[in-house]
């Protein structure tokens, strides 16, 4: 009984052990391969960049003519 | 793509390619591009030691250092957050353009190796937290997206070739921020898509398309109402020809702002001039002071100053090393893109930073002889004003046809340290400084000063210039027959690189490959070290 219950507290250990360092792994290994595979500038050049130049485009902007011409400032000299 | 043989697989050699990274001529790094984007099929494998220094010390910490940045420029603000999404939703030129940022590194770094490669980084890491600190600076502020009223009161704008030096005595109660140095310079070398709006903008209003793009994308940013509100007056300069007064006026209609006019005097060489020029900056700060109420601080400008005059001593020190070995680890485009941010700017605690893990890399490499460049075969000075389209075609130069651009003009229009013991010494030498500002020094300042390009190629022990074309700049297209004659005369290799500064649509980045192509074949007479580089499609990278 004991003897399983050493078994059982050791394999959750190993499981723990095994997550701590599995994870951060599985993380880092899948930024390298963004990283390598340039996913991160296809992501932005494909679908990030259009969308927002879409978005930039169809913007509302101020006309220029509306602003008026003539303000005259001090003198420092 | 060439494809392997598998048949005959050198496996020895493999594993070699694969721990060291292949021998120059072999690494075809052209083959790596996606035809027409700049992109990567995979970024280039340099070896085991050098591709998981770009991941780690490169790719992830700059990733990192940027979230970080926001912080540490906002002084831990959790708004920044919010504030910089907003931005980025609000502004083509930060919505569009600097999430690329990461290809910025990678077009200037393409092919570097060991030291070269480290000390070139640092460099872009500088380049990168400084804009942020501009960004950062901007959104807190812009009244168009609900930004800080507090400290919109105590920041003074201008244009970016206002010297940031200018407003030193005031560090300690104010900010200043550039006007268009984020908006346009950098957009340009990072994403140069954006900026290509703005010059169309500015002819939407009438003006027709030959004055300088400069000056046109920088007046469109206010036709395109895409320049943050973060400002309760600026201080303008005619950055540095004529032709960029037109912007100053423009900025001023569609601003609506109070202007300071501070110009920068075209014969720089008079002591009246110089003196007068010294009488405009305490205008400058009159303006300032009333403007902002803030008090003249004399210490604070000596601190400064003094932090500034130690980064143009390791200025020195590193040009010291590049004119006179080859062990200089820094390349051609993180050398000009550095220097005129770091001396335009101003004082940055980022600058220190960098230049301290700088220092260590140099004195490595010349300390265990370690030759950072070694397919050097012509020791190249950049003259005149760069494409900034293609800041890095000096990385594609040195892979393609092992040209080392050692050095370039705006590395070294600054070349001055500020005396700080007497407010009048102190006065003559900051309006010194203010008057070599970019294409002012050397560019646009007086024949003698372009023609400083024979001493600096002594200086320096190049061999070969690389000349700028700015089709667009007058100034500049005055003096091309001169040129012509003097290195017919004087016996020097060059070839001209014609651009249009940002826009990119009147020389594409191949045409000046193809002519740099064509000078290396026939003049010189020389085969590329990597062929798959004399000709690919990057029409629409960024």
């Amino acid at each position: 009984m004991r003897k399983r219950r050493k078994e059982r507290k050791a394999r959750r250990r190993r499981r723990v052990l095994g997550r701590l360092i599995g994870i951060p792994a599985l993380i880092y290994g899948g930024l390298f391969a963004v990283f390598y595979y340039d996913l991160d500038g296809k992501l932005l050049y494909y679908f990030v960049e259009p969308f927002m130049k879409n978005h930039f485009d169809r913007m509302e902007r101020r006309d220029p003519h509306s602003v008026p011409y003539g303000q005259i400032d001090d003198e420092y000299m | 793509m060439k494809k392997p043989d598998f048949k005959n697989l050198d496996i020895k050699k493999l594993a070699r390619d694969f721990i060291h990274g292949k021998p120059h001529e072999e690494r075809r790094l052209g083959d790596l591009y996606i035809p027409g984007t700049g992109l990567y099929k995979h970024r280039e494998w340099r070896g085991i030691k050098d591709t998981m220094y770009y991941f780690n010390n490169i790719w992830l910490y700059n990733y990192g250092n940027i979230v970080m940045d926001l912080f540490r420029y906002s002084n831990g603000n959790p708004k920044v957050l919010l504030q910089f999404l907003k931005g980025t939703w609000r502004y083509r030129w930060m919505g569009q353009t600097y999430l690329t940022v990461l290809h910025w590194f990678d077009r200037g770094l393409e092919g570097l190796r060991g030291e070269a490669l480290k000390a070139s980084a640092w460099h872009y890491r500088a380049l990168v937290s400084a804009s942020l600190s501009q960004i950062v600076g901007m959104f807190m502020r812009d009244a168009n997206i609900g930004g800080d009223p507090e400290l919109r009161a105590k920041t003074m704008a201008h244009d970016e070739t206002v010297w940031g030096g200018i407003f030193y005595p005031y560090k300690d109660q104010m900010e200043n921020i550039p006007l268009q140095m984020i908006p346009y310079f950098v957009t340009c070398h990072c994403n140069n898509h954006t900026v290509l709006n703005y010059i169309d903008s500015i002819q939407s209003l009438g003006l027709p398309g030959d004055p300088c793009p400069m000056c046109q994308a920088e007046s469109g940013l206010y036709v395109e109402d895409d320049m943050p509100d973060f400002y309760p007056a600026y201080i303008t300069t005619n950055e540095a020809c004529d032709g960029s007064v037109a912007t100053s006026i423009i900025t001023d209609w569609l601003a609506q702002k109070p202007l300071f006019a501070m110009p920068q005097p075209m014969q720089f060489d008079d002591d009246t001039v110089l003196e007068n020029c010294a009488k405009e900056m305490e205008g400058a700060w009159r303006f300032t002071e009333e403007k902002l109420g803030v008090e003249f601080h004399w210490d604070e400008l000596v601190k400064n100053l003094e932090a500034q005059n130690e980064l143009m001593r390791f200025e020195w020190e590193k040009w010291d090393v590049d004119a006179n070995t080859p062990y200089y680890p820094v390349n051609g485009v993180a050398q000009a893109l550095y220097r005129i941010f770091q001396s335009q700017y101003g004082e940055r605690w980022i600058w220190h930073q960098v230049d301290a893990k700088v220092r260590k890399i140099m004195e490595k490499c010349v300390e265990e002889r370690i030759e950072t460049f070694p397919k050097t075969r012509h020791r190249v000075i950049a003259w005149s004003c760069a494409p900034l389209y293609y800041s890095n075609w000096c990385t594609w130069a040195y892979n393609c046809w092992g040209l080392n651009v050692v050095i370039n003009m705006d590395s070294l229009m600054f070349d001055m340290e500020i005396r700080t013991d007497s407010y009048e010494n102190t006065l003559m030498d900051m309006a010194k400084y203010h008057e070599m500002a970019p294409m002012r020094r050397n560019a646009v300042g007086g024949l003698h000063h372009i023609f400083m390009l024979w001493e600096n190629m002594e200086r320096f022990n190049c061999d070969m210039v690389a000349m700028y074309d700015q089709l667009q700049c007058k100034g500049m297209q005055g003096v091309v027959g001169l040129f012509e004659d003097e290195f017919r005369a004087r016996g020097i290799n060059a070839f001209w690189v014609p651009h249009a500064l940002p826009d990119k649509r009147t020389v594409p980045r191949s045409e000046i490959r193809q002519i740099i192509n064509d000078y290396m074949f026939t003049v010189m007479g020389e085969e590329p070290l990597d062929p798959t580089l004399l000709d690919f499609d990057d029409s629409d990278s960024w």
